[in-house]
């Protein structure tokens, strides 16, 4: 889930760019400019990233599910990205060989460019060298729209109620920190 | 872990287990299936009269009138709001609260339903034949020369409810001027004859 609102209005788009230096200060804050501090975690021995994107999203989780409860936030409202099966696992494919490579994905690329690091900027650049290439080579957005899927949710896809799956992620979430917490002390 | 951590681990816990025992987070989640059952015990709807009824009574409903605003101006069932589908998506109401829809037809009420119902509203109805429903069943309820017992006995309820609202009941009409619709049995469909109020609702199904 992402882009809670769908309607227009200057006040959401306010509230993007806020939105965004928030997110680059508390990813800079974490330490996530950093791409030697990432890369460590492909070798288990810092696992910042894993905390702070699973922080991230059962925080983000479980706010939407309490908000939407105490009727302050309208699920249907928020916009559910639609899966392209085949593209989506090759996308995925290159954003890890990219991540691995760079020792940044595109958030952290930015915060790194913001810091000053050169690679950061390295990285922002083949970033937008590839989306500029995505744009005008003939067939690629064809090729992105295959095997399309639909919206899909974890409770639909497994048969359980919001909830349960909410419990589940978050058991997953609260179990890798522990775990995660040991291998640190251990490395 | 620092103690922070582990109390922010715990507030995470028991949300998460919190969030286990609610089940869902809009307290009920559209189910197809419910919808099912609800339309084939025809819950989904309310009749004119009924409408009627809960109006002259002073029952807390809000009634929507999907038509344009000349239709609207024109004839309405008392107490209703104007509003478009676009309208109705955005709609912040508590959403218990009792909401009766209607258009001309029934087809664009049957479509407003889906949609708040989709948006958490319990108590939503519409009306199936819509205006045309109310103008024939409230505002001029007819009793044929042949009527049968239950059809004077529904005449005899009608009548009252046509004078308080400004109607004109008629009886003693042909049967052919007697308009029919699903309240009918067996259901006609031949709404050939009807007044002029009756005539100027156009039944565009929507």
């Amino acid at each position: 889930m992402s882009a809670p609102y769908l309607d227009g209005g200057g006040m959401y788009l306010a509230s993007a760019p806020l939105l965004g230096f928030a997110f680059g200060w508390l990813l800079e804050r974490a330490g996530m400019g950093h791409p030697k501090k990432l890369a460590r975690q492909f070798y288990l021995r810092d696992l910042t990233v894993f905390k702070v994107l699973f922080s991230a999203l059962i925080t983000a989780m479980l706010g939407a599910f309490w908000l939407a409860r105490a009727g302050v936030l309208e699920l249907g409202r928020v916009y559910v990205p639609e899966t392209y099966l085949l593209p989506q696992l090759a996308g995925g494919a290159v954003f890890g060989v990219g991540f691995v490579l760079a020792g940044l994905c595109p958030g952290t690329a930015c915060v790194a460019t913001a810091s000053g690091r050169s690679d950061g900027v390295a990285a922002v650049l083949g970033m937008l060298a590839g989306v500029l290439a995505f744009a005008l080579v003939p067939g690629l957005h064809e090729l992105s729209l295959v095997t399309p899927r639909g919206p899909l949710t974890l409770p639909q896809q497994l048969g359980m109620s919001t909830g349960a799956v909410v419990f589940l992620v978050s058991a997953v979430a609260l179990a890798g920190f522990a775990a995660a917490a040991r291998l640190e002390r251990r490395a | 872990m620092s103690g922070l951590h582990r109390v922010l681990a715990l507030a995470a816990g028991a949300a998460a287990l919190g969030a286990l025992a609610a089940g869902e987070p809009t307290g009920r989640a559209l189910d197809v299936t419910v919808l099912a059952r609800e339309i084939a015990a025809e819950r989904d709807h309310v009749s004119a009269p009924e409408l009627g009824a809960w109006i002259v009574a002073g029952e807390p409903v809000r009634v929507f009138d999907l038509r344009d605003a000349t239709a609207h101006e024109t004839l309405r069932v008392p107490t209703s709001e104007r509003i478009d589908l676009a309208a109705l998506a955005k709609l912040d109401l508590p959403r218990d609260t009792r909401i009766v829809l209607y258009s001309e037809g029934g087809a664009h009420a049957a479509q407003a339903w889906v949609l708040l119902r989709a948006r958490g509203y319990t108590d939503v109805r519409f009306l199936r034949e819509g205006l045309y429903e109310w103008v024939a069943r409230v505002l001029e309820p007819r009793l044929a020369v042949d009527a049968t017992p239950a059809e004077s006995a529904a005449y005899l309820q009608a009548a009252p409810l046509a004078r308080h609202f400004g109607g004109q009941p008629r009886r003693g009409v042909a049967r052919a001027e007697v308009p029919t619709g699903y309240w009918t049995e067996p259901a006609r469909r031949t709404t050939t004859a009807r007044t002029d109020v009756v005539g100027s609702v156009r039944r565009r199904g929507c």
